[in-house]
């Protein structure tokens, strides 16, 4: 029963329920949408989104924000799709793009930490350099003719129905679930992100701990590039852009909170997988998928916002009744 | 100052020995110097004003600073701590003042991070100390579910399973209720007998007595008593706070105010609000009327609740005979009432603008239509900062610059130059020091003199007695007991307060 209760306490269950409830919804106006291969083609789409809300779901539980994971995963993207086009082994151009990766975070790490800027002004201006960089590397031209061998992977399929690469993305979700949720050292991130005077007291390496968030973040972002090269088999030197708010929107969707210290990269996943979706769901319903970010947008908004309104009620509410209960006794009555 | 010439302490003796800090923050030097010697199992209560240099001092033990001069031993050993974890690691650990906690993690997981023991053998060490002590507290809740104390006993929870050896307690007291207080006291007395030295930062002398072995006072970075408490009084310790030169002063009581002619400002009729219940009261022009009681008696939400920051549930509040239960705050700074808030840094200051600016941001609307008046800001500024002796470079110093007693004066300025005929005061000299708070103390008899209802709420029962014309206690959300002038003094606030007076009332 505990536990039935615990399931339910959960923030990321109400997102589950309503990645359930839109499908539900846009079933019932187009039953073709709940078809098992629609079905397939949101959730083998939404592993590019899942990589990168992983992420930074490492930086916002620390209580930080990266804007560059956008820009990171085109400059991955193109020295990846470069290095195979020109006929290097998969193993450099994936090695290579992880060091770009985590490179980008590590600037974007030091910045923060050692140079103290705030992390949205230094991703920001990061953003800005690695955007610049995709057109320096690629001229502004598009990285095309990446081997047919290389784009194959990501449609290999398990029995004709989801991708390695989508299991691919869960394992790595395992992991990192794991690895922050219970292990010692994977507390830490939640305990920066909740009280960083508290953190740096009890003796945790505060500075430490966000540079290897926003590397992890940087990692997960070339990963994430890597897997686009294979699904789109080219690179513009736009690639990625806006992705940014697709991820950070999924991992609010998913229950982070984005003060830090609260979430899952299960949420964080189920968050993606809503954010891919709605794209189909705009094709499905008969609107222009020009909306997509727009509703993005505004979903981001609305549900941070009703995060913040009930925090604030829950502890308004408790604070009123500390207080009432104060002056339910009688003993302050004798001698009035 | 003399400071008692004893054999030199052998170093190794000690469990921790202080020799010869020294440590400035840019041109200002916070401790010029500081020797220092805790053996095992003693309590040194570390007491002095704002500005001393106590937090500084027990920050570079715990690693947050690094001094510029000067040695630490641990048990003999120099030992040099550059963060806290080279303190934690040495087995000193520091329960700072506002507990530190991780608010969405619960008790067991706050107490347990950082330990590279295995969970279940912690959860078994939390709960053997926990019996060891008789306390009880669920490791399931989450951290923002419980109250100061409890956070606090999680703190000195974390401290002992690290098996802390130096433990530094900040003023743990300063948010506790009366009860809260008795077990901390409790477990200070296991702790010493366990042979944990313990650094007490503390501004009530009555503690001292009552758990300290030894004691230590401090004041402008240097430390001007110590030894053991046996040795000294109450009186000695308040003559080491004060500056050398200054006499003692006494506590004075003024002359007593003819109420046969007055008629009530204000009038509380069966106020009822949240933290508060009942509440009628009368406050008549040129008094001080004290409200007493322990924290969390309801003083403050009573105060903030007239002052339109909370909902009136039911009853009135009669300004000048009109009823302002319920009005927003600008209407009632507009009719004459202003509050000066308990929290400083929180509600009361805006840290980065300077002097003059905080002075005139409750009357600007007074000033000037849409543009801001400079030149009547800077008179109005310069005119507070010498009635107050507010001690600054000048008008245009920032806020945050200025020590804990100037901010205060600055905050009561404010709050007086929207020329209020009621003025709520609320703990106006916690954590200043001694010169600041005869200021404070010369500016209310002013406001007297001239007319103004001043409700005074404080914790410090022997201002009141110095000050109050009338004063009443809160116990539990309702006043329970009235005292005029004549029955206000130290035993009957403290009994009233604690709820176990005995007397009559007559007010």
């Amino acid at each position: 029963m505990k536990a039935l209760k615990n399931i339910f306490k959960a923030r990321e269950i109400s997102s589950l329920i309503f990645l359930i409830a839109i499908f539900l919804i846009v079933g019932s106006i187009n039953p073709s949408f709940l078809r098992f291969k629609n079905l397939l083609l949101i959730f083998n789409g939404s592993i590019v989104y899942v990589l990168l809300a992983i992420g930074i779901a490492f930086v916002i539980i620390s209580g930080e924000i990266d804007v560059s994971i956008g820009a990171t995963l085109g400059l991955a993207a193109a020295v990846s799709a470069t290095l195979l086009r020109d006929g290097s082994s998969w193993a450099a151009a994936v090695i290579s793009a992880l060091i770009v990766g985590a490179a980008v975070g590590l600037i974007n790490g030091i910045g923060v930490t050692v140079l103290k800027i705030p992390s949205i002004i230094m991703t920001l201006g990061v953003n800005g350099v690695v955007r610049g960089a995709i057109y320096v590397y690629t001229n502004g031209k598009w990285v095309e003719n990446v081997p047919y061998t290389f784009k194959a992977i990501s449609q290999a399929t398990i029995m004709n129905t989801l991708t390695y690469f989508f299991f691919g993305a869960l394992i790595l979700m395992g992991i990192v679930h794991i690895l922050l949720t219970k292990t010692n050292r994977g507390r830490y991130f939640a305990a920066v992100g909740d009280n960083v005077s508290g953190a740096h007291l009890i003796g945790i390496p505060v500075d430490k701990t966000k540079i290897i968030t926003f590397v992890a973040c940087g990692i997960f972002a070339a990963i994430a590039g890597v897997v686009y090269v294979s699904r789109v088999g080219f690179v513009t030197p736009t690639a990625g852009n806006g992705y940014e708010m697709k991820a950070i929107a999924a991992c609010v969707l998913g229950g982070i909170s984005l003060t830090g210290g609260v979430g899952t990269v299960v949420g964080a996943t189920i968050g993606a997988t809503i954010m891919s979706s709605i794209s189909r769901v705009l094709v499905f319903l008969k609107f222009s998928s020009d909306y997509d970010n727009t509703i993005t947008g505004i979903l981001l908004i609305i549900i941070v916002v009703a995060d913040a309104l009930i925090q604030r009620r829950v502890a308004e509410k408790a604070r009123r009744k500390r207080l009432l209960a104060r002056t339910s006794g009688e003993g302050g009555k004798n001698n009035e | 100052m003399q400071v008692a010439d004893k054999p030199p302490v052998n170093i190794k003796d000690t469990m921790i020995s202080i020799r010869g800090i020294c440590k400035s923050f840019a041109s200002n030097t916070v401790l010029k110097g500081i020797d220092l010697d805790v053996r095992c199992g003693e309590v040194v209560a570390l007491i002095g004003g704002n500005g001393a240099g106590k937090s500084t001092l027990m920050k570079i033990i715990m690693g947050i600073y690094e001094q510029d001069k000067g040695d630490i031993f641990l048990r003999g050993e120099k030992v040099k701590l550059t963060k806290p974890a080279a303190a934690l690691a040495q087995g000193i650990y520091l329960v700072p003042q506002e507990p530190m906690l991780f608010p969405n993690m619960t008790v067991e997981e706050n107490i347990a991070i950082g330990f590279p023991d295995k969970k279940s053998e912690l959860h078994m060490k939390m709960i053997n100390i926990m019996d060891q002590l008789g306390w009880k507290l669920r490791l399931d809740r989450k951290a923002d579910t419980l109250s100061i104390a409890e956070q606090q006993l999680v703190e000195i929870l974390r401290g002992l399973l690290r098996n802390a050896k130096i433990l530094i307690l900040d003023e743990p007291t300063s948010s506790l209720t009366f009860n809260e207080v008795e077990s901390l006291f409790k477990l200070v007395e296991e702790l010493k007998s366990k042979g944990i030295s313990i650094f007490y930062i503390t501004h009530r002398l009555t503690e001292v007595f009552k758990i300290a072995t030894h004691v230590a006072i401090m004041r402008d970075g240097m430390i001007t008593l110590k030894g053991s408490v046996n040795e000294f009084t109450k009186e000695d310790l308040v003559k080491g706070l004060l500056p050398p030169d200054t006499k003692l002063k006494t506590t004075e009581k003024s002359e007593e105010l003819d109420y046969t002619h007055l008629k009530p400002i204000l009038e509380l009729k069966n106020l009822t609000g949240y933290g508060f219940k009942d509440i009628n009261l009368e406050v008549f022009p040129g008094e001080v009327l004290g409200v007493a009681g322990v924290v969390g008696a309801g003083r403050t939400d009573f105060a903030k609740t007239i002052f339109g920051m909370d909902e009136v549930k039911s009853g009135e509040v009669l300004l000048n005979g009109e009823n302002i239960a319920g009005v927003s705050t600008r209407t009632v700074l507009d009719k004459g009432l202003n509050y000066v808030p308990e929290d400083r840094y929180l509600d009361g200051i805006f840290k980065i603008a300077d002097v003059s600016s905080n002075i005139s941001s409750a009357s600007l609307r007074k000033m000037s239509k849409f543009f801001l008046n400079k030149k009547a800001e800077k008179t109005l500024g310069d005119e507070y900062i010498s009635n107050f002796r507010i001690k600054v470079t000048g008008h245009n110093q920032s806020m945050g610059s200025l020590s804990g007693g100037n901010q205060q004066k600055v905050v009561i300025a404010r709050a007086l130059s929207t020329s209020p005929q009621v003025v709520i005061l609320d703990e106006p000299t916690r954590g200043i020091d001694a010169g600041a708070r005869g200021d404070v103390y010369s500016i209310i008899n002013g406001l007297k003199k001239q007319g103004v209802a001043v409700l005074l709420i404080s914790s410090d029962f022997e201002e009141i007695v110095e000050l109050c014309d009338r004063a009443v206690t809160m116990y539990q959300g309702r006043i329970n007991h009235r005292f005029s002038k004549h029955q206000i003094d130290l035993d009957n606030l403290t009994a009233a307060s604690f709820g176990v007076y005995e007397g009559d009332d007559s007010a």
